[in-house]
Parts: C-alpha cells; structure tokens; sequence
C-alpha cells in the first residue's frame, strides 16, 4: 500500500484533447461514432451508436425521401444531439455529419438536406463517390501497413452499399484505380420486386444482375499481379461475425468463399422477417443483407479467389481520421492525388517537365507566401493538380485553351479530389492567364465567397509559378520570398538574368497585385 | 405405465424443497433463538408468494383443462396435487417448529400471552388498548346468506364469527366478518416486570368481541386469512413460464379467485363450512393451523429491543483494505481494478463513488440503473444533486409494478425535477441488470468508470445479502457498458459488445458457448471442469448444455441457493454434477461462474439465474471479471462455499438435500470463513500500514 496510485486527477495537460463525433446518414442506418483525437493525432473511439432508417429504401424504390423518413432521421439526430452533449460536444467544428448515396441522390436532397438543418441544426454534406472512395483508401491504408502480406499484393477494396458499389485498387501505398458502380444491394432488391418474380427465380435473376456489373469490373482490375478481395461495410461485418466465432475486429478477417457463399444462400432463403427475428438485425439491414454478399461472392469468384477479407473500419473511422488530420492531408495522400493528376496529364499530352516544374514552384510560393494568403494547407493540393493540368487545354485548340482547361479537369475522374475540389482546380488552372475572375464567369459563379477568395488566391500564385518558368527551361529552380513594404521580392540565384520571367510577370502579375496588393519584383541572388 | 425417471425435477417441488432447508434453519436449535423466529417467518412469506403465483398460476391452467407437461413430465393437476401433499407435510412443520421457538423464548422471558393468560394489570391495560385504539379501527361485517359474500383482501387477517341465531331458532346461526386491517401492529407489547410479553391483535379484538355484538350470542370466532391468485398481468415476471400457457386463458378468467384458506384452530366446523362455502374454495386448500394464522407477521419479531444474546453476533461490513477513506475513489479505482464482496465488505464505497461523481466538477454525466431501491437511498440523493450540478444523469428506474407505481413515485418526480432523464423500465423487459457509469473528463481524456453489481443498489439488503460488486475503469468495459445504456435507453440499436454480454442478447449464448468450450477441452483429454454459483437454474437449455458436458467428461460444481431443476448424479447423464445450496445468516445472492477454458481461467459476475425469464424477458449482464487480483479472489470465494460443511446441503439424485456434514475434522462455515477472510486481509493491511512511516509533508516537499 506504500505506493502511490497513479495520478488520475484532472490537470491541464501539454497538448489538447479534442473530442469530435462524426456521423454518417446510410442506406439503412444512421450511425454516430464519438472518439477524441489525441495530441499526437490518434483516434479513441468512446461509443458507436446506430439506429435503422428506411433512407435507402425510400430513395432507391420511389427516387425521394419520404416525410416519414425524414421525421425519423430528425429524431434519431436529435437523440444523437442529447449524447453529444453529454461530452460538451456543441462546437460546429467538433461534428461532421455526412450522408451518402441514399441522401445525395435523392430527388428531393436539398429539402432533406434544409428540413434536418432546420430540425436538429446539424448542416449534412452528402458526400460524392470519390470522397467516398477517399475515405475507404484512409482507413484501409493502416490496415495494409499492419498486414504485410497486403503489400505484396494489389488489394481490392470493394464495398457494396444500397445504391452503388465501389472499387478501389490499391498497390502498395498507390491506388491504382478507382471506381464507383450502379451496383446496390437495394437497387437490385427494388428492381426484382418491381418484376413480381417468383422467389425461387429471384437468385438466379439476382445473380444475372450482378454479373452484368461484375463484366465491367472486371475489365478494368489490373489482372498482372495476385489479388486480395477486401469487403467493407455491414453487410460483411455481419458475415464475419457468422463465420468467424471469435473475430478480434481490430483485425482482418478471412472469410473461405465457399462458406460465405453457404452463409450467403441460406440469407436469400430466408424472409426478411425470419432475418430480423433469427439474426437481431434491423429491417433496412436485413434487405440489403442478401444481395450484398451475393455481389461480394460473385465478384470473388470471377476473380477465381479462394477468400475474402473483411475489416472492421467504416467510413466513420475515414471521417475521424479526417477530422485528427484537422486541415492538413497526409502527404502519402496528395501524393496520391498528384500521380492521379500526372495520369490525366499525360492523357492529354502535357509537356510534363514544365508542368511538373510550375508544380513544383507554385507549391514553394504556397508555402513561403502562407503569411500572405492563409490558406488552409489543405488547398496546397488543389494549387499543384492545377499547376500540373492548366494547359491540358492545349490538347483541344490553342485558341483561349485555359477554358478548355477548365471542363477538361472539372469533368475528369481524379482520385481523391470530390467534385467541388476538382471544380476550384479547374477554376484555378482557368486563371492562370486573360482574364481575372468575374462573377458572371460559369463555374467561379456557383462558389461561395471563401472558394472564390481561395480560386482569387492560388490562381495569382500559378501566375507566377507559370512566370517564373516562361523559358520553359527550368533555369529557375530556387525561390526566395521576401516581403518589402508593399513589394514581394522573389530572389533567385544562380540565374544571370531574369529580364524574360520580370517581363512576364508584368503582363501576368496584374492578378497578384489585385489579390495581395503586392507588387512583384524579381532579384538575383549576389553571386 | 413404467416409469422413467425424468431428467428434470419439478421447479415447484424444487422451490418448496428450498423452503424447506430454510425451515431447517429455522429448526436448529444451535441458532439463537430470534434467528430462528426469522427464518421460520421467511418461509411463511415464501410460502404466501408461492401460493399466490406459483399455485394460483397452476390452478388457472388445470381449470382450462391444459394437460401439457413441464420438463419433469407433470401436468399441472399432478403438480397440485403434489405440492399440496408436499405442503401440508410442511405446515405441520412450521407449527411445530413455531411452538418449540416460542417455548423456549417464553423460557428467555419473551412471551406472548392468551387472553386467559393475563394479568389483573395486564387485562386492565389491553381493555384501555381496546377501547381507545382497536374498537373505531375495526368494522365487522354482517354476513347473511342472501348478500354477496364481502370483499376480502388478499393475506389480510380477518375474524370470522359465529353467531347464535334467533332465540326461536337458535341454531340458524349468523356469521360475521371483521378484518383486522393494516393500521394496527400485529403484536400488541404489554406491561411486564420480567422481559416481554405482547398479545396478537385478533387475540386482543377476540378478548372483547361482545363489544362489537351487543346483545349476541357469540358462539366462535376464529382469525383466518386468504391468499388470491395474483394479477399475473403484473407479476408475469414471477410466472413467466406458466403466462404462456395462458396466453388467451387470462382475458377470459377473472383474477384474486381464493387459492388458499387458513383458519386457525379455534374455528368450529360450522364456521370453516361457512369460509369454505362462501369463499368457493376447495377443502383440499383449506389450513386449518394449529397456532396464529400468518406467521410471516414474526418477522419483526427479530427486531423486539434488547434479547441480543438471542441473536447472532453483529458481523459490521469490513471495509476493503484496497480503499483509504482518504483517496477518492476515481483514484483507488484507476490505480486498479476493485472486486468487493458483499456484506463482508463494505457497500459503502460504491455510495461513495457516486456520491464522489455527483460532486466532482469534471464528471460529465452519470448513468444508472435503479431496481428496487428506496426513497431514502442515498443514491436516489446523489444522483439528483448530480443533475441539479449540470451533469446528464440517466437513470432507468424498475419498479415493481410499473404502471400504478409510476405515477406516484414521489422522489422519481423529484429527480426529473432536479433533471434526471428518468426511464421507467423497457417495454416488455424487466431490468434486472445493476450497473452504473460515471464518465469523466481526465487530463488523458474521457475516462469511464463502472460499477457492476449482482445486487440491488440498496444499502440496507447490500447488509444481509451477499452479492459481489466490480468497479473498474478498464477501457472496454466502459465502452460496453455505455453502448449498453446506448442499446437499452434506445438511443442506439444493440451493437456488439467487446467483454460483456446481456440478456435477451447473447447471454444465453454465450453460456452456451462456454458449457460447450469446456466439453471440448474435456474430449481432448485436457482437464475440464466449471463452478457456478446461482440463485435457481431452471432453463432447460442450460441444463442440457450442462448434461452433455458432464457426459463429455466436465466436471461440474454447482452451489445453487434455490431452485434446482437439473438432476445430478444420474450416470449417463449427470454424473459429474454435483450441487449444493447454502443457506446460511446472509442470503446468498452473489452470480458468480468460473469456467476452467484449458487453463485460461474464465470468471463472470451476472445478475442473471439460469431460468428462462432471466435469459429471454430481462435484461440482464454477464460481466468478466478479468484483472487477475479480482479473479483470484473470486475463484477462492467460489471455492469456499465447495467446502462448506456446516451450511451447506447436498442435492441428492432423488431430489431431497441432505446436510453435507463434517466427515472431515475441521467444520468450514463457508459465511463465516469469508468473513474472517476479510477480516484478516483488513487487519493485515493495517499492520503493513503500521510498519510504513508517512509523515505528513508540506505540499511539494516529496
């Protein structure tokens, strides 16, 4: 008894502990995670709630929400509000509420969207496919890393949700593509039930379904190297604990096909009340159960696979890894986003040494000119995928080709960059000569005042990254800033004479000097 | 018919075999004499339950006409009629066992006097009681033939009198009803010079009964009191096995039909013949008793002032050596994790902890559930402070019959006053579970602790029952028991648990699955072997499960205090099962089961008994008592009550118990050993405590 317990009494501590909630409007539930995020930006997890809603079923089968529907998710938000702030959660920053395909393709979204505002005060940002897929590609990286075997190999994410599947290929750290599917275990539910097909039919009609998906899938997965088939989501949660007695969830399950394959036919025997019943699941779970892990099935064995993996995390653990990583974005993740860019690049034709070059010193001008424009660190990403893409236009005609610049970026796929991201990227690389951003322009209209500043600002920065390496020859490898009353003095050394790039900046630098009010004068480094 | 012997006992043969080992308490005579007195009226009591659930559910269903058998292979009708045959034997028992108490507490100067019995001083004092407290109290109620029979109140004492008809027709007697109400005490203390002496109430009202019939012929009288079948819409939880086979059954019949009717002796045959007819009731359910009708009413017999030497020496609760009335209990729980066992140890530092957390400024909310407990507890306090303080407090309060209760709870108004989230029960879901979180905000972050119980949050039974308490803060069983809360509270569906498990969920599985782990162990040759201690294991499932791991070669203690179902030491069967029951001063209460899981020891705490209204119609934990202090100490309590042989009874193949009795030489009182345990390890503490100098420094000099 002579030693002294542990201190546990409350004190201020070093670094703070932020305690965050995300929560996440689904097919078939709403689920609140509330987790703190400690000083060294590791995630806790403190409780996981859920409650079953019928939002995939009302959008999937009659294409809006239904006022029912609507009314239970206020409530249930509302019953979440009560749990957050018994943890003194009541910060806007300190939530994030999302909704995925069941709320963002719903026809009537945007007044869904308004009446849960309005109900509960949590603003809900449905999330795009591709933010989606960047969320899975966050949680799914640690478990590649703690998984070494996962390394060699090219790893299939796949998760089939209610109105849309979605792929992710990863090599490595790299994904190797990205992809999302109008495959939904509830779409295929609906679209059977619409047919009045008798119940012995339904399998083989369901199988026929997936298959025809499963043909897409399968020409684009890279075949040149032995894949695993990773599953995430309820759906094979709920296998894994069937299959696996004792499954430690904070590791990777393997599920034999064959047995998820027995598991899989005795679900689709099976009623939706027997499911509910048998299996304590929630009804919107029990509807999506079946024609989900016939999909995971099927895919599996087109791929002539003998397992499927199934982990633990869910695009909760995304958002919170998100919300640890506050503003800032993993370098291993823009890096990521930039070999995307580099891809599209190169599908135009780029001249990819000055891209890369302008890449490069207009992300130097972003981090040595931070005092000026204090932009999130996060934007850096969209400043370097513009300078890299903002002549891609050149491909379709020389004539004004900073605006085929703009739809051709806007409308392209690129990994982790949502629409909205990809929008101020084309809007970015669109300025990046002519004319200054006006309101009446398409595109820079539909933004709200704090993307346009942050289009204002790195589209005046790739102005002068572009300046900088007018030779195109790369001769200006070395920046530094300086500011000087109202002037920026950027002096570059080892170059004998700047007249060519000062020139340019006259003609280009008008934009800086419009956003910064600084003046931009060029100076050589003394020998 | 030949016949088998069933794998399974009768529970409520079972039940009344219980009964009878507390009787057997009641009638050994090395126990002090009040002891005694208390004991024999808690099988009075048991028995009033029993006949109003238990026998008033049988009746109903033979009356339909349902022949269907329990797991024993009984139809209702022949479980009536054994337990009536069974009953009877026993009620004999009580009385002779009442009359011998009573002699010799008359010879310890405790007396109860007969109205022939008093003094000219005595007579003087009780007819002044009479007239200035009894007569306005009591109403007698003409009975006549023509008039509904009155209304009688189930287990209530009444006077039934007898008397002589009119001077032509004397015989045609009339009869009349007085009840003795609740206002007044039972025992009536009179003046003596020597020790006690009281009087019964219906001895004092029959003392004076021409006052009540001026001008009549009193020709008998006799107290009698019946027992009505209960409203099973509201003690379903008592009958739950017998609710569904009445499903449909208990709309169509009209409930508080007479199951039984005690009459005492006194009563001539004319006035039982008068009971029984216009009670509707068998004569196979009559008692005539040959002594004071209702002995439960002695209870408070054990609480007459003064007479310790006739009571048991105290056992004071022993505070844990683990806890410093000095160190907040948010410190003494974080420095590891805390086994208590009640009521050797004390149930005052779980107070504490919630007293501590509605106070402590960085606690943000406090969860709990409430069965049973009292206006005056503390906790009720404590939690209404706490929400006056800011913090969410929850509180999922189970009353015993919920409706009526509800609204006139006083003190749970007060606590949604203070703030409290108060939540009367779950729908159709008894919650039986005893946990409370506090969660805490701590300079390393949010921290949980938790307090598992087996018993009720109630400071006065956490005295006399012996039940098991942990309090931790470990990582997960804090996360559980908050989705816990999550799932009951409705505020989330069930997720899946990390540690524990709760009834209806998978708790039965999960007993399942550990039954059938050690059956596993046991046909690879690997040593296999479980304890349980429980309250009543009835569920057929479990005890299935519990067969077949005997016959898989498990060895199989168990200490189970009632009801037992399963029949041990059949061979094929249930050979490798044995059990025993404790009956002893502390009621035994504590769910505590140790799995041996190929030497990976296994040991859980629940709230749950293995009966199938415990695993599908409550909600209940199962909890895993993992830090290896805490488990040890377990497995050795456990382990004590398999030693006993001074309280503890055998059950035998046949069903009937026997005392295990000393064959060794050194008698083990399992209640008493642990209580020296505890005493020891405190003393011990105390010692060590002695040898280390701590002297008080100013602050920051360490």
């Amino acid at each position: 008894m002579s030693a002294k317990p542990s201190e546990t009494t409350p004190v201020e501590s070093s670094g703070p502990i932020r305690t965050v909630a995300v929560i996440d409007m689904g097919t078939a539930s709403i689920r609140l995670a509330v987790a703190e995020i400690l000083p060294n930006g590791s995630v806790r997890k403190l409780e996981s709630l859920s409650q079953a809603v019928n939002l995939g079923r009302d959008t999937f089968t009659r294409g809006a929400i239904s006022t029912e529907t609507t009314e239970d998710c206020v409530q249930v938000l509302r019953s979440y509000r009560k749990i957050l702030r018994e943890y003194q959660i009541d910060r806007p920053e300190q939530v994030r509420v999302v909704a995925t395909s069941a709320v963002r393709e719903a026809s009537n979204s945007l007044a869904f969207i308004d009446r849960i505002y309005i109900g509960t005060g949590f603003p809900v940002e449905p999330l795009e496919p591709a933010e989606v897929n960047h969320l899975t590609y966050l949680t799914i990286q640690p478990l590649l890393k703690a998984e070494p075997a996962l390394g060699e190999v090219e790893t299939l994410v796949m998760e089939v949700g209610g109105g849309s599947t979605e792929l992710l290929a990863i090599r490595g750290a790299n994904v190797v593509f990205s992809e999302t599917y109008r495959l939904g275990s509830l779409r295929l539910r609906e679209t059977l039930e619409a047919l009045h097909a008798p119940v012995v039919k339904v399998r083989k009609m369901m199988e026929q379904q997936i298959e025809r998906t499963i043909d897409d899938m399968a020409a684009s997965i890279p075949r040149d190297n032995l894949i695993e088939l990773v599953g995430v989501g309820g759906d094979v949660r709920f296998a894994a604990r069937k299959l696996i007695a004792e499954w430690d969830s904070t590791r990777i399950a393997r599920l034999p096909i064959k047995a998820l394959e027995q598991l899989t036919d005795k679900i689709l025997g099976q009623t939706t009340d027997q499911l509910v019943r048998k299996q304590r699941l929630s009804y919107p779970e029990a509807e999506t159960l079946g024609p989900a892990l016939l999909a995971y099935v099927l895919l599996a064995k087109r791929l002539e696979l003998k397992q499927l993996l199934v982990t633990n995390v869910s695009l909760r653990d995304g958002l919170l890894i998100e919300l640890a990583a506050g503003d800032t974005i993993t370098e291993e993740f823009s890096n990521q986003i930039i070999r995307s860019a580099t891809d599209l690049g190169r599908k135009f034709q780029f001249d990819e040494v000055h891209a890369t070059h302008v890449a490069k010193l207009a992300g130097d001008l972003f981090h040595q000119l931070q005092a000026e424009h204090m932009l999130s660190p996060r934007t850096e990403v969209i400043l370097r995928v513009a300078a890299l893409l903002h002549e891609v236009g050149l491909y379709i005609s020389q004539r004004s080709y900073h605006k085929h610049s703009l739809y051709l970026i806007r409308n392209s796929d690129m990994f982790g960059l949502s629409r909205r991201d990809l929008l101020l990227a084309a809007l970015v690389a669109r300025y990046h000569r002519r004319a200054s951003p006006q309101p009446s322009h398409e595109g820079y209209n539909t933004l709200d005042r704090d993307q346009r500043v942050t289009v204002q600002k790195l589209a005046a920065i790739l102005r002068l990254a572009d300046a900088l390496d007018e030779s195109r020859s790369q001769r200006i490898k070395e920046i530094k800033c300086q500011r000087d009353e109202d002037r920026l003095i950027i002096t570059v050394p080892q170059v004998e004479d700047v007249s060519l790039e000062q020139l340019t900046l006259r003609a280009y630098g008008s934009l800086f000097e419009e956003t910064f009010g600084l003046s931009v004068l060029l100076r050589i480094a003394p020998g | 018919m030949t016949e088998i012997t069933p794998s399974f006992f009768n529970r409520e043969l079972s039940w009344l075999e219980f009964n009878q080992r507390v009787l057997n308490e009641a009638c050994n005579r090395d126990l002090p004499l009040l002891e005694r007195m208390k004991f024999l009226a808690i099988t009075a009591a048991n028995m009033d339950e029993f006949y109003m659930v238990r026998v008033g559910g049988l009746k109903i269903i033979a009356s339909q006409g349902v022949t269907s058998l329990d797991p024993a292979g009984m139809t209702p009708t022949e479980q009536l009629e054994a337990i009536r045959k069974r009953v009877r034997q026993m009620v004999d028992d009580q009385y002779a066992c009442f009359h011998e108490i009573e002699e010799r507490l008359a010879d310890a100067s405790l007396r109860r006097l007969r109205p022939d019995q008093l003094s000219e001083r005595q007579r003087h004092t009780t007819e002044h009681i009479f007239d200035s407290e009894v007569f306005s109290v009591l109403t007698p109620m003409a009975v006549r033939a023509e008039d509904p029979f009155p209304l009688l109140m189930n287990q209530m004492l009444h006077l039934a009198v007898q008397l002589a008809g009119p001077e032509d027709n004397p015989e045609a007697y009339r009869y009349a009803v007085i009840p003795l109400g609740k206002v007044l005490g039972r025992r009536v203390t009179l003046s003596t010079d020597r020790g006690h002496v009281y009087m019964l109430l219906e001895d004092l009202a029959i003392a004076f009964l021409e006052r009540f019939f001026p001008q009549e012929q009193i020709l008998a009288s006799a107290a009698f009191r019946i027992t009505r079948n209960a409203d099973f819409t509201l003690r379903d939880d008592l009958a739950f096995d017998l609710v569904t086979d009445m499903q449909g059954i208990l709309n169509a019949r009209k409930h508080g039909d007479c199951v039984r009717l005690e009459v005492s002796h006194s009563a001539t045959p004319e006035l039982i013949a008068f009971l029984k007819q216009r009670l509707e009731i068998a004569y196979d359910d009559v008692f005539i008793v040959p002594g004071p009708v209702d002995l439960a009413g002695f209870m408070s017999m054990g609480d007459v002032a003064g007479f310790d030497s006739l009571r048991y020496e105290a056992w004071p609760p022993q505070t844990s050596p683990r806890i410093d009335p000095g160190t907040s209990m948010f410190r003494t729980i974080a420095s590891g994790d805390l086994l208590l066992y009640h009521p050797y140890e004390s149930f005052e530092p779980v107070l504490r902890l919630i007293e501590e957390a509605a106070d402590d400024p960085d606690v943000l909310a406090i969860k709990q559930i409430l069965y049973r407990t009292s206006r005056k507890s503390p906790i009720v306090a404590a939690l209404a402070r706490a929400a006056q303080k800011g913090k969410y407090v929850t509180v999922i309060l189970e009353l015993k019959a919920r409706f009526d209760e509800a609204r006139n709870i006083e003190w749970a108004t007060n606590l949604e006053e203070a703030g409290v989230q108060v939540i009367y029960g779950v729908k159709g879901l008894k919650t039986h579970a005893k946990v409370c979180v506090i969660v805490r905000r701590e300079s390393h972050g949010i921290q949980r602790y938790v307090h598992f119980g087996t018993g009720n949050y109630n400071e006065m039974t956490a005295r006399i029952y012996s039940d098991a308490s942990l309090l931790t803060c470990n990582e997960e069983l804090g996360a559980d028991a908050v989705a816990f809360f999550n799932a009951i509270t409705g505020y989330s569906q069930p997720q899946r648990f990390q540690k524990i498990e709760a009834a209806p969920l998978g708790l039965r599985g999960k007993l399942l699955e550990m039954i059938d782990a050690e059956g596993q162990y046991a046909k690879q040759q690997q040593d296999a072997f479980l304890y349980a201690k429980l309250n009543s294991l009835v569920d057929p499932e479990l005890i299935q499960a519990l067969y077949a791991a005997s016959q898989a070669g498990v060895k199989i203690a168990l200490n189970i205090r009632g009801i037992c179902c399963l029949r041990p030491g059949v061979p094929g069967l249930s050979e490798n099962i044995t059990v025993i029951s404790v009956i002893d001063r502390f009621l035994e209460h504590a769910r505590v089961f140790h799995f041996h899981h190929g030497g990976d020891d296994r040991v859980w705490i629940s709230s749950a008994d293995w009966m199938p209204r415990n695993l599908d119609r409550r909600i209940e934990l199962l909890v895993p008592v993992e830090d290896f202090d805490c488990r040890g100490r377990l497995m050795n309590i456990l382990q004590t009550y398999f030693r006993d042989n001074v309280k503890a009874f055998k059950l035998k193949t046949d069903g009937s118990y026997e005392r295990v009795g000393a064959r060794r030489k050194r008698q083990v009182r399992s209640q008493q050993e642990l209580y020296l345990e505890v005493c020891k390890a405190v003393k011990e503490a105390e010692q060590s405590r002695q040898t280390t100098f701590q002297p008080h420094r100013a602050g920051g000099n360490d």
